[in-house]
């Protein structure tokens, strides 16, 4: 039994013989004299005083409800008692206005307060005679309080209260100066010692010289209020023996968070119980609980039957200030990065990066405030098709200090090596004809990405901010493919066969690089933006060709070709961007702005052969140098006023281009210099209202001007594979379309339903298309020759629809997506306009159920449908089915046991071409946690069980349909074990949002 | 003259200690939504861990609100101030109802409230609140403050505010009032939504007190409200989901 009970016990013993007693005496003598039941009052006052004390000291209910119960056996005293007293300082002076609070003693909470008159008289009228804390609280002065018992008498008249004053040093340089709070427990007054500042490295001697009421002498001895402080406790405990001094003298300031001043009683008083009035000033140190920091990581490793294995680990250590991580990842089961769940916290803090482009103006996003930072190499997609084998990882560091600086620095590096075969159909339709296609293609291609990001936020005041960013880029992949390709004219018989065999390396070097630097003049809504960047970008590629074309027909002959090709394109690119935005209102804004972009890029590709002892063969062989000069001048107003922002502006821009074109560096140019200066007028408009407070709709309207690529402008015919040319087109003209969007957006908080729509609209005025030209060849079968040109007439819409709504709160709820897009695309095809049409919609709905919280299931149907069609050959107009339905189930048989398992069945048609495929991919895992912290994880997975997997794409435009089948992985066990720092959570996961 | 003064003083003495209480107080709003993650206890320990890494500094967003009081009313509502001077393209969200008038002397609330998209008139008197008065002393704002603490039961939040020792007033920013002197600064579950006092202006109010001209809604009592509140609170902890997105934080 606790002391504490005992006491309580021995409390409540004491009083039930004594009210036994009383009892009786009151059974027997009927009539009670006066001297009886004055004992009787000093009896209750003295078990009130007990009491009372003892609550102060232990706060208990249980007191609580004796202290009640005493006051209602001796129900002599008064329902009602006046409490008066006078508020009086250390000197017996009036202390002038005080506020006196009276508390409930049991949790101090507040049941009446009065304001004393100037000379400190205070007076509670008629309040219920119970017990109270009395509190006096005067600016200045100590908090004083003292425990009233309840009162026999009418009128509890205290005297005078004398209230202790706080000294002005306390007041003046903590209160005030430090904003330290100051906590009084008793006679105690503590502060905040880590508000004082102290520079680097002082101990906490000089931290204590500092401290109002605490003198340090020249040989380091302590005097708090005049008074020796002859003892020094860390976190209330003796260190390094009695000497006070070899704690202030050895201690960095840096660690401590409290410093306390209190007297102790002596050694004799501790070990009696007794006070001998005997007190020695004492102070202890609080050590700082650090900075809060903390680690956490996880590890994961899988092996799998066929040889197959995986294993990634991520490890972060944290402060308040700072973040550090590391992870890393490998496998041959297709995982070309991690998880973007494990990539946020990869980069923590900086997973989400303020929107900071230093393209200001029009379209350029501005008024986002967080978007994904990019998942740099190491959350790269995985197409689906193919074999690959994958290694990365990456260090990341964040800093942060909450006001001035924030920066972010980390590498990452990721490897992808991929086998991949795939088989494709492709109908190719002419004015009345049509030829097909049956390719197959064998590639074998190692990647790898190094990337250096860093980023460095600065406030150089609470007016001017400096954003400074570089983020480097260093990749290179080496491939070889195979490539066969059978032409026919018909379905049944084979033209010729063309095989290319092509080897490849291509090293890659991408810098971006900028300054931002925003200015806030004192003019509310006036600010100044300024920014700089340097882009480069080095793309060397060596190719080794061999291509064998072979005819099936009657004048047969086989046509070998053989080439090296060798390209180094480089460009450098420096841009710079002013804004500056001012409000003409509190609702209007006027803002300028002001593009410039210069970049000069060089061309070579060095055609040789290898037969002729790598001679350029110069008809195949191009180099280029072109500069491009961009600049852009924009104005605008906005209004922006509760819920209704419009935006309205006008820009002028220019692009100047000049090209030149020659086979090879210093050689004569092969034509005259492309010369092209495009000027443009764009108007833009955005329109965000929201109409009610759970309805909001946008528009809006942009001009998009799109200059030609240099490539596209070239006045030479290029080719790679001698079947496929591709000419250039000096004349183009920009890309030019009006671009239109509206969309709506509807929430009913209530039922946490949602509703949203979304519409673009492009209205193509001039497109760069490449319009084609495909005849027979005597030496090569079919040749295909494309030309870039200006079309007019193109037009896009696609529209996006969701819905989110539960069914059964919290347990059952729907949602549906849905698009639909319509595209026309003309293109001319052997001098005939050929218009390509297509129009696709999709739908998909979605039920998720949560019939208790053990078991989570969901089915998705999904179903998309393309219609193409071709204006020159109606007959060939196709329609593309793609059917998926996705039962997941999630159950927690078992305490820490779990089932996961989905099934995806997947329906692809094309009534055209007969084509039907059904693939249905069917996963499943068991998982158990293990461990008193939940720490460990093992889980049995099996993938594709019914071994099914295959990539299709189906897609067709222009004067084409294709289909596209390539292998994967299909199916697979493994068994995994994991180790997680944190300790796994024992539930099904509802929501990943956080 | 002198001696009339003289008198006046002695036997008034309200007149020598109260400056006129009339003015506004305005309240710098911190909201801090990894903190507020943080104290949800029915969410996991892990996605709480998980929001404050990645979130961290950046979860942290600050307005002005702003309290106009009189001897014995006040009036709280949202201020026209920006705290965050926001980036080019300041985007202005729509104003939904919201402010709360107090009047001490008739112990009355009337609040103009937005709750879920639905503006409401909250009438009732002023209850209780159970405050517990500590020993700490600050400074808020030029003013020396007494901490006092109380638990909200219907939102699980601790609620530390401090209340000036020579600001004679039952006011405060919020629904918060009851205390032997204005509240000057509000702390909620440890930083999760803190209301500081930044400046105080004592002047002569016009009509900063009236509510607004128009005051839409169906008019409910207090207890009508927290039933709401209650109600979601229980449904976004079924789906373990953070209900302070729904209603609002206090």
């Amino acid at each position: 039994m606790s002391k504490q009970l005992k006491t309580r016990y021995s409390q409540h013993f004491f009083k039930k013989t004594f009210f036994k007693q009383l009892f009786i005496e009151n059974s027997h003598h009927s009539n009670i004299n006066k001297t009886d039941s004055s004992v009787c009052i000093l009896l209750k006052q003295y078990l009130h005083t007990l009491l009372t004390e003892l609550l102060l000291m232990k706060r208990s209910l249980g007191l609580w409800i004796m202290l009640l119960a005493v006051n209602i056996v001796f129900a002599q005293n008064p329902a009602k008692v006046t409490i008066k007293g006078s508020v009086v300082d250390t000197a017996n002076m009036p202390a002038p206005y005080p506020t006196v609070m009276l508390l409930n003693p049991t949790d101090s909470s507040l049941i009446n307060f009065t304001r004393a008159d100037e000379k400190g008289g205070f007076e509670f009228k008629n309040v219920r005679n119970v017990p109270y804390l009395l509190k006096i609280s005067l600016i200045s002065y100590q908090p004083r309080q003292m425990l009233l018992p309840a009162h026999e008498k009418e009128v509890n008249d205290l005297g005078n209260v004398p209230i202790k004053p706080i000294s002005l040093e306390l007041m003046e340089v903590v209160i005030r100066t430090a904003k330290s709070t100051l906590s009084i427990h008793g006679d105690t007054i503590e502060y905040d010692a880590s508000t004082f500042k102290v520079p680097p490295g002082s101990t906490v001697e000089d931290l204590l010289r500092r401290l109002p009421g605490i003198e340090v002498d020249a040989d380091g001895n302590i005097k708090s209020q005049g008074k020796d402080v002859n003892k020094v406790y860390i976190d209330g405990k003796t260190f390094f023996g009695d000497d006070p001094k070899a704690a202030t003298k050895n201690l960095g300031a840096e660690t401590i968070s409290k410093v306390q001043v209190f007297n102790e009683k002596s050694e004799q008083a501790k070990l009696t119980g007794v006070d001998d009035g005997q007190k020695n000033k004492v102070m202890n140190l609080e050590l700082k609980a650090e900075y809060k920091k903390g680690a956490f990581g996880k590890i994961t490793g899988a092996l799998g039957d066929q040889d197959r294995w995986a294993a990634r680990g991520n490890y972060n250590r944290f402060n308040t200030k700072e973040q550090f991580s590391i992870i890393g990842f490998g496998n041959n089961i297709n995982q070309t990065g991690v998880n973007w769940e494990d990539y946020g916290e990869f980069k923590g803090q900086n997973a989400y990066n303020d929107f900071d482009s230093g393209d200001f103006g029009f379209n350029s996003g501005s008024g986002m405030r967080f978007f994904y930072s990019e998942g740099g190499g190491l959350t790269s997609y995985f197409d689906g098709r193919g074999f690959t084998k994958n290694f990365g990882g990456g260090a990341n560091y964040n800093f942060d200090n909450g006001k001035k600086s924030k920066l972010n620095a980390s590498y990452t590096y990721n490897q992808t090596d991929l086998n991949l075969d795939e088989y494709s159909f492709r109908q190719t339709f002419l004015l009345d004809t049509s030829f097909f296609n049956n390719d197959t293609l064998n590639r074998g291609e190692f990647r790898n990405n190094h990337i250096l990001n860093g980023r460095l936020e600065q406030n150089l005041d609470s007016n001017n901010v400096l954003i400074v960013k570089a983020n480097a880029r260093i990749s290179n992949q080496d491939a070889g493919s195979s490539q066969s390709q059978f032409f026919s004219n018909s379905l049944e018989k084979a033209n010729n066969r063309l095989s290319t065999d092509n080897d490849s390396n291509r090293d890659t070097w991408a810098l971006t690089s900028s300054l931002i630097f925003r200015h806030r003049f004192k003019k509310k809504g006036r600010s100044f933006a300024f920014s700089a960047a340097f882009n480069q970008n080095q793309n060397d590629l060596d190719e080794r060709f061999t291509t064998i074309n072979r005819f099936f027909t009657a004048n047969t002959f086989t046509d070998q070709i053989r080439q090296l090709n060798r390209d180094n394109n480089g460009s450098d690119e420096v841009k710079s961007s002013i804004l500056y935005t001012d409000a003409l209102s509190k609702k209007w804004f006027w803002e300028t702005f002001y593009n410039f972009s210069q970049s000069t890029s060089q061309n070579q590709r060095r055609v040789s052969d290898p037969e002729l002892n790598d001679q350029l063969i110069e008809n195949l062989s191009l180099f280029s140098d072109n500069k491009l000069l961009y600049n852009r001048l924009g104005s605008g107003i906005r209004y922006s006023h509760e819920g209704v922002n419009l935006s309205v502006g006008l820009a002028a821009l220019q692009y100047n281009l000049h090209g030149e074109f020659s086979r090879d560096e210093d050689q004569p140019l092969v034509a005259p210099a492309v010369d092209r200066t495009f000027t443009h007028v764009t108007p833009n408009f955005s329109a965000d209202i929201e109409l009610l407070s759970n309805l909001s709709v946008n528009t809006s309207y942009s001009y998009s001007v799109v200059a030609p690529r240099f490539n596209d402008l070239r006045p030479v015919t290029t080719f790679n594979n001698p079947a496929f040319r591709s000419e250039g087109n000096p004349n183009l003209d920009p890309e030019l379309s009006h671009n239109l969007s509206a969309g709506m957006y509807f929430w009913d908080p209530a039922s946490l339903s949602s509703m949203g729509l979304s519409m673009d609209y492009a209205i193509k005025e001039s497109q760069i298309v490449y319009n084609q030209v495909i005849q027979s060849d005597d030496e090569l079968g079919i040749l295909s020759i494309t030309r870039p040109e200006n079309v007019s007439g193109g037009r896009e819409l696609s529209s996006y629809l969701w819905m989110n709504r539960p069914i059964i709160k919290t347990k059952l709820s729907l949602s549906v997506n849905g698009s639909l897009r319509f595209s026309k695309n003309p293109a001319f095809v052997n001098g005939v306009e050929n218009e390509t049409k297509s129009d696709g919609g999709n739908i998909s709905m979605s039920l998720s159920a949560t019939p208790n919280p053990k078991l989570i299931f969901s089915l998705t149907g999904d179903f998309n449908l393309t219609n193409i069609s071709y204006s020159i050959q109606e007959s060939q107009n196709q329609k593309i089915r793609n059917t998926g339905i996705d039962g997941n189930l999630k159950y927690q048989f078992a305490k820490k046991m779990f089932l996961e398992t989905n099934l995806d069945y997947n329906i692809f048609r094309n009534d055209r071409f007969d084509f039907k495929q059904d693939i249905p991919i069917w996963n499943a895992s068991v998982r158990r946690i293990i461990g008193k912290a939940n720490k460990i994880e093992m889980r049995l997975a099996a993938f594709d069980l019914l071994n099914k997997r295959l990539t299709i794409n189906q897609n067709g435009s222009a004067n084409y349909v294709e289909r596209r089948i390539s292998n994967t992985l299909a199916r697979y066990f493994m068994l995994s074990l994991s180790y997680n720092v944190r300790g796994y959570e024992n539930k099904l996961k509802k929501n990943n949002y956080w | 003259m002198k001696k009339i003064l003289f008198l006046i003083l002695l036997f008034c003495p309200a007149l020598v200690f109260s400056q006129p209480m009339e003015g506004r107080i305005r309240y710098l709003v911190t909201r801090n939504s990894a903190k507020m993650m943080a104290s949800l206890d029915y969410m996991s320990k892990q996605s709480r861990e998980r929001m404050s890494y990645m979130w961290g500094n950046r979860s942290e967003w600050k307005t002005y609100n702003n309290l106009y009081f009189t001897a014995d009313q006040t009036k709280y509502e949202d201020s026209e101030e920006k705290a965050e001077p926001d980036a080019e393209g300041g985007y202005s969200w729509r104003k939904e109802q919201f402010f709360l008038k107090r009047d001490f002397a008739k112990s009355t609330i009337y609040d103009g409230r937005t709750l879920m998209s639905k503006p409401y008139i909250v009438e009732d008197t002023i209850a209780n609140q159970k405050w517990r008065i500590l020993n700490d002393l600050k400074e808020v704002a030029g003013h020396i403050c007494m901490n006092a603490m109380m638990v909200d039961t219907l939102r699980k939040q601790k609620i530390v505010a401090w209340f000036a020792q020579d600001l004679q007033h039952s006011g405060g920013p919020e629904s918060f009032h009851g205390l032997p002197g204005m509240i000057l600064e509000v702390d909620i579950n440890d930083g999760a939504m803190t209301l500081t006092a930044d400046l105080i202006e004592m002047k002569k109010l016009a009509n900063e007190l009236d509510a607004p001209a128009k005051v839409k809604g169906k008019k409910i009592k207090q207890v009508d409200y927290d039933k709401i509140i209650k109600e979601q609170i229980k449904q976004r902890m079924a789906e373990e989901q953070p209900w302070f997105w729904n209603v609002p934080y206090i």
